[in-house]
């Protein structure tokens, strides 16, 4: 028996040599699954030796006399995931790319690469390909669910409209907290300029919104104050750090192709009775757009006057106001072609997005060029330069909010039941060019009089550019200049054609913005490593910012020929101009230290000089320190927890103001306000008009300031199967620059002074799992959670709330001292027991003034994303959650009030409706209710009217499928005859689904409030959000 | 190596630096001026003024709540105001008009005048009647208002004062214009008065007159203003002919016309369809068989003049052709003025307080003299013919002939009239025009009506009760009467 074991192994161990024999020299190649392409410079390795090569240009390696036993080889490249590949003579070895590594290099402040797992603070990396799935015309949307801590808020469902950012919950009282965003370290503007208040309000984007995804390798949202501290004062509410795709050195030409096509619907209409026709207390009224009248079917025997003369028997047209809705289309497409040589590199892009959106006659066009290309002219000195050119253009971007005659929603929502769209469309305009009412005593615009006739335009023009200077003199020390410029130039025009009801002598008003902002960062860093195991890095840094804004507008009444946006054809034409400047000088500095890889402290410092500032009071300085201390260093190598990490950091950061808040100045009034959305103008009679300020400016403000805490894990378990990410955070921002209310009888509405003190903290979390990983399935899901909590701690003496935003028929945003910024209004008068209190001659509520309806932001946020991958498969769906929050509803409220919404249709023929509740009697006791009301249309509109502010709340929680995506790549090797690299194609889809919500008829995401308007949880006629669902192709070459 | 790179970073950071403070000295606005001349600020104010007092923060509401006009119902007007809901955006608008937009502008034109290289006082006493008029309407909406305290940037707090207080720091501020005016001398708010183009003799006029004005307010109350009302009217100099008429302009052109007009054409396709002829002024106009009836009013489609009561439905034909009278659109045109103090106004005054004997021996035939001449001036300057102005005044019943009571009443009645197109004029005029249930007309509080009991005045703007712990705790309430009201 032992003869033949012996036998046996001598037989085996020749034929392993055997086998060794023939693979004693293995050639292979090294490609990226991301793009297909050859990943030069991979590290190979065979596996428990020091044998090893690196790829060539080709991705190509050759290893020739292996050691005796070479089984596997190891091929690792920096962000792509390490494989363990059996030798064979000719290999093809695929890379995946690896998002999740621990030693990640990620973009911080000012451009600083730093590993992730030194930092001492929370920053999140979203990759190009989860920006390039499921494209949205606004790369920000792309965001949404997929960062803790981050908020998006889309304001419409308007083409190319705008969305807004904050992250963990809003610092100021006095502006809107928005991040920085940085462009390859160029500072750019996210502005949304927006001259209409709570009028006639267009949804015309916001900067960021100009971006192309494809251009975007990444983004990295910065969130603390410590993380975007060396930014200094723009910075305070966080940093988005965009880095754009380059080319590749030394790889060939690439050409790759993405294109989507898509379908945009209503995601939610209103859901309308269909019972009732138009008028009052159950009369047919053609003059009534509602649906307070008769029930149609017990009139059939009858005919009525429609509103263009006819004499009809009444039907209702359920889907008349769906019918309006067009089906929006979407293409969005990319070309980029990239390579590089040993010196140089480029990548050139175009891409565009043409858009028709959801309401007919609105589209959105916008073409982006890129160009990134970069120069190593000697060994020591290299350049790069960056640029994009943006060209976009819209029309008929339609009207939102109260008292202006081209908002859209209410006239469409309102529509009669009885009404059928074809008749509207068909009969707009009469032979004779006037328009032809909805109602025949010529209250009510024509919906397609406004939507062919008064379509709002704009055309923008941008140029964001800059240029990096890298000097290396000695090792180790590195000298970088970074000149940027972000120009645009932007003109807007909004009609009022002659014969608009409620504007017929015709107006138009046009704006022509200019900005331009300047940068340029000095810096130069000094690394050295001590005793191998001690690394320090000093920065030093200086910076030059400034930044230009011109707003040109001229506002031309009463036109003489129809049709004619001529300031020459207007009676009167008012011109306004307005142009600001301010710069700021920043000089700053890092330095960190790190030990083994283990300990990490950072402390950086800046002082900003700023314009905006008296002279005295200009300079600032704040300070920042972080550390991280990578426990999972110390405990021994184990299955279950493959790396751990505590961080801190701490930061106190200063913020100046706007321009021209310091001086005592008189303006030249133009215009001057009379209620129901009336302007007059001056000069009066040929005489102008100054008037003094209306905010008392302040000649010693000083820099706002606010300290932030934060601490943070970062562990992941069994191989990374498990990967936890928690952070708490706590922000105090004080000394705001504010302007304080004051009373009226002082002659000033408000003084501008350092007061307020806002505290935001909370938790933020992101789980990663991946459950199932066998056989080339996998299934990898990601959930980010974060709950914010605010506190206004102080705003001033003898001041217990401060309000936001008002003007919002009663409703006021509020922030109240000991609480969060808030809803505020009428709302229902109650007993101790919580009952309405109803009125003894009405049977309706009665209502109390000033109340806190609800919170505008959500208690939490989670994102939940799936993604399914099985060989060249993938299946990926976002789950977006909001919890908690309210929202005020204008458009309930109408569609409530007119009679049209579903619910008033329910027991409108019951004479005694007594709501439940109390009637207090004369000793102040209360009986229950015993009073009817006198018809259901007097209820619903006590209960809807926008007065009664309480009635149209309602809660903002809801869960949505947010994207969904299913791609196939089709296999390498199909091709490999073939010109083409990868190809893959894919299904996807955006807020396919509002899995549950709590508000009737709308949207809950619907928000009335622009980037650049402080608030939230108001809606206010908003044109409905789309969903979209169509088709990619991607395409390398 | 080393150390002269660095040294050069130094240097290019410090050099930076260095030119840093000019270059950040930007920070003055280019938009706005440091200095103007009053006159600026005067005419913004003129502008503003008349802006409030025509829109619909104070137009409407008073017209609704008082109950001169009406509404035709939800289908038309649908004033809610007429219920006495007014807005908190009214009341707070009008105050801020008041505070701000005029008094504070006011304050600052003074200022300017004041630190000229000379100082003008003729520009200074014609901000100051301006103020001081701004100052009564205020104190007419809400009684107890900010004067002595207010505008004073030592003050965070301004208290409010007592209506008797305001009334007479009023009068004080048009003795003070009047002491210092001097029509000899040119003002340096010419071209920019809007009212009288610098004529200081007018200014005199006008600032007699309103003060006059203040004082009839103020009588009732006050038993004591009746010598300095009868020192004035033997004195004279007040306002005597339509020629001193305080008018504020609008005219034709686009964003300068009266935003009453602009009201119809933005919501009513430019057709008067939202305010109505009231039965409380047409009937007694009716009755008496009123030339301005025409103008005032449109007859229905069928050419009955027909009014209307608080918040009743307009009346329509079987075709939905309109039978109820709208307001006359000569009221509503472009360029229709803002008549702030008129001559027929002076007249009824005057017409009262011979009639009366405040501080004149009573005078019936004296009285019924001015009263005659009041109404034809009244008629006049809404377009009646002179002659058919004549004849109406004169078939009005002799106030000598008639009980006093009588008297006062028809001289009430024709002030209510007068002032159908004028409602704060209006609104001041019912208060003062008899003790509580004594007024002219009677008024009934409307079914609707949020109150129990006739509006007397309105809540104090929400902003300033917010911001100023000197506010009262709470508002009084609508019906409450303040201090001249008897």
């Amino acid at each position: 028996m032992k003869r033949n074991l012996l036998i046996m192994l001598a037989f085996l161990v020749m034929s392993v040599s055997q086998v060794l024999a023939q693979t004693s020299s293995v050639k292979g190649v090294v490609v990226s699954k991301e793009d297909g392409l050859p990943v030069i410079g991979a590290s190979v390795l065979v596996k428990g030796t020091t044998v090893g090569t690196i790829t060539d240009y080709d991705g190509v390696f050759v290893l020739t006399d292996l050691p005796e036993g070479s089984k596997l080889l190891e091929i690792s490249y920096i962000g792509m995931k390490t494989a363990e590949v059996a030798i064979k003579p000719d290999m093809k070895v695929v890379l995946a790319p690896d998002t999740k590594l621990i030693d990640e290099v990620v973009v911080t402040a000012i451009g600083i690469k730093r590993s992730e797992k030194s930092l001492g603070y929370a920053v999140t990396s979203v990759k190009s390909d989860e920006l390039t799935t499921a494209r949205e015309s606004n790369v920000l949307n792309s965001l949404s669910g997929k960062v803790a801590g981050l908020q998006i808020g889309s304001s419409s469902g308007t083409a190319g409209g705008s969305s807004s950012i904050q992250i963990r919950g809003a610092s100021s009282i006095s502006s809107v907290s928005s991040p920085l965003f940085v462009i390859d370290g160029m500072p750019v503007d996210n502005g949304s300029y927006n001259p209409d208040r709570t009028n006639g309000i267009i949804d015309v984007g916001n900067r960021a919104g100009d971006l192309s995804s494809d251009d975007i390798e990444s983004i990295n949202v910065l969130k603390g104050a410590a993380a975007t501290a060396l930014y200094g004062a723009r910075a305070k509410d966080g940093a988005i750090v965009i880095t754009t795709k380059k080319g590749k050195n030394g790889s060939p030409l690439s050409i790759s192709v993405n294109s989507s096509t898509r379908f945009e619907k209503v995601l939610k209409l209103p859901d309308f009775q269909n019972e009732y026709a138009q008028g009052e207390y159950g009369e047919y009224n053609v003059k009534s757009l509602n649906g307070w009248g008769p029930n149609i079917a017990s009139v059939q025997d009858q005919k009525f006057t429609d509103f263009l003369g006819r004499e009809v028997t009444l039907q209702a047209y359920p889907d008349n106001v769906k019918d309006f809705y067009q089906t929006g289309m979407s293409y969005i497409n990319n070309v980029a072609l990239s390579g590089g040589t040993d010196k140089a590199d480029l990548r050139v892009s175009i891409s565009s997005t043409n858009q028709t959106g959801v309401v007919p006659g609105s589209d959105y066009n916008k073409y982006v060029f890129a160009i990134n290309g970069g120069m190593n002219f000697t060994p020591k000195f290299t350049g790069r330069v960056s640029a994009q050119y943006i060209r976009s253009d819209s029309k008929g971007r339609p009207a939102q909010g109260s008292n202006d005659q081209n908002v859209l929603i209410p006239v469409i929502n309102s529509l009669p039941r009885t009404v059928n769209i074809n008749d509207v469309r068909n009969n707009w305009k009469n032979a004779d060019g006037t328009q032809i009412s909805l109602t025949p005593d010529g209250k009510s615009n024509n919906p397609y009089w406004i939507i062919n006739n008064n379509a709002f335009t704009n055309s923008l023009n941008r140029l964001i550019g800059n240029i990096v200077l890298t000097y290396t003199p000695i090792e180790g020390l590195t000298i970088t200049n970074n000149a940027g410029m972000d120009y645009y130039n932007e003109t807007r025009r909004k009609v009022y054609s002659k014969g608009t009801i409620g504007n017929l002598e015709g107006q138009f008003q046009t704006w022509d913005l200019y900005k331009r902002i300047i940068n340029n960062d000095l810096m130069a860093s000094y690394e050295r490593t001590f005793a191998d195991d001690f690394n320090v890095k000093v920065m030093v840094g200086h910076n030059i910012y400034q930044e230009e804004w011109t707003n040109n507008s001229v506002l031309a009444q009463n036109l003489i020929v129809d049709g004619l946006y001529n300031y020459k054809n207007a009676k009167t034409a008012t011109p306004d101009y307005y142009s600001s400047l301010k710069r700021m000088v920043g000089v700053y500095g890092d330095i960190s230290f790190s030990y083994r890889d283990m300990v990490y402290l950072g402390v950086t410092g800046r002082n900003d000089w700023s314009s905006t500032l008296p002279a005295n009071n200009r300079s600032y300085f704040y300070p920042s320190v972080n550390g991280s201390f990578v426990f999972s260093e110390l405990i021994p190598t184990n299955k279950i927890l493959s790396f751990g990490k505590i961080r801190a950091s701490f930061a106190n950061v200063g913020s100046d103001t706007d321009p021209y808040q310091l001086a005592f100045l008189y303006t030249p009034v133009n215009s001057y306000f009379l209620q129901y959305g009336l302007t007059n103008v001056l000069p009066h009679n040929g005489l102008v008009g100054f008037s003094g300020p209306k905010v008392l400016p302040n000649e010693n403000l000083k820099p706002q300031n606010q300290a932030s805490f934060e601490v943070g894990t970062d562990l992941r378990f069994f191989n990374n199967r498990i990967r936890l990410d928690a952070t708490y955070y706590r922000n105090v921002t004080s000394n705001q620059i504010v302007s304080i209310d004051v009373p009226l009888s002082t002659g000033y509405f408000a003084n501008n002074i350092n007061a307020g003190k806002i505290m935001n903290q909370g938790v933020e979390i992101a789980l990663g799992l991946t459950p199932v990983d066998v056989r080339g399935f996998k299934w990898d899901m990601d959930v980010t959670f974060a709950s914010n909590e605010q506190i206004v701690q102080e705003l001033t003496e003898g001041l217990t709330e401060y309000s936001l935003t008002s003007g919002l028929s009663g409703l006021q945003i509020k922030a109240p001292v000991g609480g969060s910024f808030g809803l505020y209004g009428t709302g229902w008068k109650r007993d101790d027991n919580g009952n309405y209190v109803i009125n003894e001659k009405t049977g309706l509520r009665e209502t109390v003034n000033n109340v806190r309806l609800g919170d505008i932001y959500p208690d939490f946020t989670m994102g939940i994303n799936n993604r399914f991958t099985y060989k060249g498969f993938s299946l990926s769906f976002l789950i977006d959650i909001r919890q908690g929050g309210n929202i005020y509803s204008e458009t309930v409220g109408s569609l409530r009030y007119n009679g049209l919404a579903a619910e008033t249709a329910a027991g409108r023929d019951n004479k005694n409706f007594i709501e439940a509740g109390v009637i207090q009697n004369a000793d102040g006791t209360y009986r229950p209710n015993d009073v009817p009301v006198k018809s259901m249309q007097d209820y619903w509109q006590h209960l809807s009217k926008s007065g009664n502010n309480e009635g149209n709340i309602f809660d903002a929680s809801y869960v949505k499928l947010r994207e969904l995506n299913f791609s196939y790549s089709f296999p390498r090797k199909w091709f490999n005859h073939f010109w083409v690299k990868s190809l893959d194609l894919g299904f996807e889809a955006r807020n396919l689904w509002i899995i549950k919500d709590h508000v009737p008829h709308i949207d809950p995401e619907a928000n009335f409030f622009g980037p650049s308007q402080i608030g939230g949880g108001v809606e206010f006629y908003s044109i409905p959000s789309p969903r979209s669902f169509g088709f990619n192709v991607r395409l390398t070459l | 190596m080393k150390k002269y790179i660095l040294s050069a970073i130094l240097l290019g950071v410090l050099s930076g630096m260095s030119s840093c403070s000019d270059w950040l000295d930007v920070n003055h606005n280019p938009n706005a001026a440091e200095k103007v001349e009053p006159g600026y600020l005067f005419n913004y104010v003129a502008v503003a003024w008349s802006g409030t007092r025509t829109s619909g923060d104070f137009y409407i509401p008073i017209s609704q709540s008082l109950q001169i006009q009406a509404d035709g119902g939800d289908s038309y007007g649908g004033w809610a105001e007429g219920n006495y809901v007014i807005s908190p955006y009214s009341v707070g608008n009008v105050w801020k008009g008041y505070y701000n937009s005029s008094a504070n502008n006011l304050k600052l034109a003074i200022k300017m005048a004041r630190e000229a290289s000379v100082v003008n006082n003729n520009a200074i006493a014609q901000c100051n009647v301006i103020f001081a008029e701004n100052m009564y309407e205020a104190t007419m909406m809400w009684g107890d208002v900010p004067f002595t305290e207010a505008w004073n940037e030592n003050i965070r707090y301004p208290k409010f004062d007592s209506q008797e207080v305001v009334l007479n720091g009023i009068i004080d501020v048009f003795d003070n214009a009047l002491s210092t005016m001097d029509p000899s001398l040119p003002s340096t708010i010419t071209e920019y008065d809007v009212y009288y183009g610098g004529d200081m003799a007018k200014w005199q006029k006008l600032t007699r007159s309103l003060k006059f004005r203040t004082l009839m307010v103020m009588v009732d109350k006050d038993p004591s203003k009746a010598e300095m009302i009868g020192k004035m009217l033997t004195e004279g100099g007040m306002i005597d002919s339509a020629a001193g008429n305080m008018e504020f302009k609008y005219s034709t052109n686009s964003g300068n016309e009266n935003p009453k007009y602009k009201i119809l054409e933005k919501y009513f396709n430019g057709q008067n369809q939202a305010f109505f002829a009231h039965n409380n002024v047409l009937k007694p106009m009716q009755d008496l068989n009123d030339p301005r009836i025409p103008v005032f009013f449109e007859p229905g489609h069928d050419g009955v003049f027909r009014g209307l009561n608080t918040r009743q439905a307009a009346e329509e034909d079987k075709d939905k052709n309109l039978l109820s009278s709208v307001i006359g659109k000569s009221l509503y045109r472009k360029d229709i003025p803002d008549l702030l103090y008129s001559y027929q106004e002076q007249l009824f005054l005057e017409a009262e307080a011979y009639l009366r004997g405040l501080g004149v021996a009573k005078d019936a035939v004296k009285a019924n003299e001015l009263y005659r001449k009041a109404v034809k001036e009244a008629c006049l300057y809404y377009g009646v013919e002179a002659s058919a102005a004549e004849k109406y005044a004169n078939s009005l019943a002799d106030l000598s002939i008639v009980d006093e009571q009588t008297a006062l009443k028809n001289i009430h009645m024709q002030q209510w009239i007068d002032l159908m197109d004028r409602p704060f004029e209006a609104f001041v005029q019912w208060r003062r025009s008899g003790s509580e249930g004594n007024e002219y007309p009677a008024l009934e509080v409307p079914a609707t009506a949020i109150t129990k009991d006739l509006i007397r005045r309105w809540d104090y703007s929400p902003e300033e009760m917010t911001a100023n712990p000197n506010s009262p705790k709470s508002n009084p309430n609508l019906w409450d009467k303040m201090w001249f009201d008897l």
